[in-house]
């Protein structure tokens, strides 16, 4: 079996628990034996961001040693892969933190030898750090678990087992908007990868106009600056709602803090559109539920556990 | 030395406010911002040499800006041998007293300007002015902008946040007040016949020349200077007099460099493979020349440059004012060049603004008008990291304990919470009690501190009942105890 480490980031944890319970079942499915290391919490990208670095570097700390192989596991193992539900925070741990956490050992007076350590240790993680739609992606060669056999192959029905199980046995696939955060985009490159993963999932993913302008979630930014953010999210909602014409039944993105920009700003709107996190709407294809009504259904629950509310 | 911008005039929410509150200045910007970034996309993808040479420029600008000193020397010498005049002025003030010196000894009280980005860095219309010199912007947008009593609001095209309608009636009211036929509709032609007519007065009228220049050629003493309207070649070949006011980062050693970096500007900032105008200038008219200036001065300007070379922020001295940062940014996009409260707008401003005029002239920019989106870094054809830099600025910004004592306060204890699991795990605890109070309809709605900055425009789900640290637990307690 094949060991994988789950980082669920401190968004999904709090706000969208499901999205992290989606994602264990999706690599369940794969046949990955999911790990989730009890001491992660956040990758300290907001603090980073506002230029928070020393706080940024304690939680980025923190979530090395979290993630740090145990001297109890079995040495020899290469160290499991990292699989992370959100573009944006895999891209500061493989982007900034080596350098974050050897330049602010130095400015905290220790030795170089220390500072490099740090950098080492962060280097580590970075490289075993891989966001879910791109690791799901590569997952794309037929392997002997049947694993992303669905699309040459057609229908549901060829498939009960794990993999791309597909949404409906409708013919015409149902249309998901797809929103590529721009950390995922741009530090990551990984434009193409959820759009096939949506792909080899049944549905027909449409991207928005103006697909590679900012949702203006930003961090800080949209908290320091919230008529600006929501301005800039007002223009992605328009282009949204030009799709939404067009017939697509929900918005996709692997990364939770747009949707939740977006979201929360229809919602202040009064309008209501169902929003997804990747790992949702792989979930649901698998258990070939990703149909209007079961999209809406699990836009509406944020809850781990659907029963608790 | 470092360097002095123009105040920025308003305040920060007050040019926000009113950025926001005029849509139809939204809307201009953002067709005209979104048409510049598709043309460019456009000529690179069909213009197989194209990338090429931007990584060879990418290479001269560099490599000269490595040995600038060297490569200003050797301008000078060249330039002197040519028999043009040649100052290094620290800042406004001593440009504006060269100028001045200069137009009093030559008797100038007419003044048309090309397009330059260095001049209104420094005011320099305002210092002409103020000694009772006519001064005359004569690239259309700037024109325009003038008419308007406003600064550029983009490098390039300074006037495109205007709408048609709004420029018929700045040339209407300038008609008005020379007493001259205004222009006959709104349609593009018709404008532009009509700032001709009056340019052309102004041109011929004129005693003095002043512009900026793209780039400077160290190898010969020439100031380069590329325009679309040919109103550049007017202003340095009609008037008695040339001055030229360029930032000392505009030097290139080479022709062979300068080969790579001619297209580069229109490339990038207009989709074009070439500027329509491109001007090459040694020196002022020579023996038996029948025209060109009869003096040829260049002003080299530092305002802060000099002491960026050497830092972690040397790579913006390789700018080239092409614009391509503006054009791809969602910010500028949103709230437009004006609401920067500087001539440098988009994320080039956010960097440049600060690093030339001092932080504390523009501590509102880097955090509050970019949101790391990264596409600058993506647009820029010189590779000028600009988000590593406005991440820099923000931590200089914490670092110098430039932010409310509330908002430090809050990062210090949320760092030190959510660097341990415990830590984490009691504050989602606590804020599941402490959202009570602002969940509304099962939404939130408010919330205090920093936090409240999102509930002013957006709502957001509650925390949920239980965090995913929690179901894993219960599940994995089930399934042992099972």
């Amino acid at each position: 079996m094949v060991r994988a480490q789950l980082f669920v980031t401190c968004m999904v944890d709090l706000f969208r628990p499901r999205a992290g319970v989606a994602a264990v079942q999706v690599l369940e499915r794969r046949g990955v034996e999911v790990e989730f290391p009890g001491g992660q919490s956040c990758c300290g990208q907001f603090a980073y961001n506002a230029g928070h670095h020393r706080e940024a570097a304690a939680m980025g700390r923190q979530l090395v040693r979290a993630f740090e192989p145990s001297d109890a596991a079995s040495p020899s193992a290469d160290p499991p892969t990292v699989i992370a539900l959100s573009g944006s925070c895999a891209a500061m741990i493989k982007h900034e933190m080596p350098d974050l956490l050897e330049r602010d050992a130095l400015q905290r007076g220790r030795t170089p030898a220390t500072a490099a350590r740090w950098r080492r240790r962060a280097e580590a993680l970075a490289d075993r750090v891989v966001e879910l739609s791109e690791w799901l992606d590569r997952q794309a060669v037929p392997g002997p678990e049947g694993v992303g056999t669905r699309a040459e192959s057609g229908g549901p029905a060829s498939s009960g087992g794990p993999g791309y199980a597909g949404a409906s046995g409708s013919s015409t696939p149902l249309k998901v908007a797809s929103h590529t955060g721009c950390h995922m985009r741009r530090l990551l490159g990984a434009t193409e990868a959820p759009l096939s993963v949506l792909r080899r999932a049944g549905v027909e993913p449409v991207e928005l106009d103006d697909a590679e302008q900012c949702c203006g979630f930003g961090g800080s930014f949209g908290l320091l600056e919230p008529d600006i953010s929501a301005a800039m999210a007002d223009a992605k909602l328009a282009n949204l709602a030009t799709a939404r014409g067009d017939g697509v039944t929900c918005l996709v993105s692997a990364d939770l803090g747009c949707l939740m920009q977006l979201g929360g700003r229809l919602d202040r709107q009064g309008d209501a559109f169902p929003m997804l996190h990747l790992a949702e709407a792989v979930d649901l294809a698998d258990r070939h539920r990703l149909t209007p009504a079961d999209i809406e259904r699990t836009a509406r629950s944020q809850e781990a556990d659907p029963d608790a509310r | 030395m470092p360097g002095e911008l123009p105040p920025a005039g308003a305040t920060w929410p007050e040019r926000r406010r009113r950025a926001l509150a005029d849509p139809a200045m939204r809307a201009a910007v953002a067709k005209s911002t979104r048409s510049l970034a598709v043309k460019k996309e456009a000529v690179f993808a069909t213009y197989p040499a194209a990338e090429a040479m931007r990584k060879r420029a990418v290479i001269a600008r560099r490599g000269s800006l490595a040995r600038v000193d060297a490569l200003l020397d050797e301008l000078t010498r060249r330039v002197e041998a040519r028999g043009g005049h040649v100052v290094r002025a620290a800042g406004p003030a001593d440009v504006g007293r060269y100028v001045l010196d200069v137009a009093r000894r030559r008797g100038v009280q007419r003044v048309v300007k090309s397009k330059s980005m260095a001049t209104e860095e420094i005011a320099l219309n305002e210092q002409l002015e103020n000694a009772g010199l006519h001064v005359r912007e004569t690239d259309l947008g700037e024109y325009i902008i003038q008419l308007a009593g406003e600064r550029p609001a983009h490098i390039l095209v300074p006037a495109s946040h205007k709408t048609r309608q709004q420029v018929r009636a700045l040339f209407d009211e300038e008609a008005a007040a020379c007493a001259v036929d205004p222009p006959v509709g709104d349609a593009t032609p018709e404008l532009t016949a009509f700032a001709r007519r009056q340019l052309r007065a102004d041109f011929l009228a004129a005693d003095m020349g002043i512009s900026g220049g793209n780039f400077l050629v160290a190898e010969t003493g020439t100031l380069v200077l590329i325009t679309n309207e040919g109103n550049g070649r007017m202003t340095t070949s009609l008037p008695r007099v040339h001055i030229a006011v360029v930032g000392i980062d505009k030097i290139v050693a080479t022709w062979a460099d300068l080969a790579d970096l001619l297209q580069q500007p229109a490339l990038s900032g207009t989709g074009q493979r070439l500027s329509t105008y491109t001007t090459f200038i040694t020196g002022p008219r020579r023996e038996g020349e029948l025209d060109g200036p009869e003096e040829f001065h260049l002003v080299l300007l530092d305002n802060g440059r000099h002491e960026l070379l050497g830092t972690e922020f040397v790579d913006i001295l390789a700018c080239i004012r092409c614009g391509a940062c503006l054009n791809v940014c969602p910010v500028f996009r949103t709230i437009g060049g004006q609401a920067y409260g500087t001539m440098y707008s988009g994320p080039i401003g956010v960097v440049l603004t600060p690093l030339l005029g001092g932080l504390e002239r523009a501590p509102e920019l880097p955090k509050s008008a970019c949101a790391l989106c990264y596409a600058c870094a993506d647009a820029c054809p010189m590779e000028i990291d600009l988000p590593r830099h406005i991440l820099a600025l923000r931590r200089t910004e914490v670092e110098r304990g430039m932010e409310p004592w509330s908002d430090r306060l809050t990062f210090e204890l949320w760092g030190r919470f959510w660097a341990n699991p415990a830590g984490f795990r009691f504050t989602g605890r606590i804020a599941r009690l402490g959202q009570r109070v602002y969940v509304r309809d099962g939404r939130l709605k408010g919330a205090p501190g920093l936090v409240g900055g999102w509930t002013a425009t957006r709502n957001a789900p509650p925390l949920a009942r239980e965090s995913f640290h929690e179901w894993w637990a219960r599940r994995r307690a089930s399934r042992t105890g099972s």
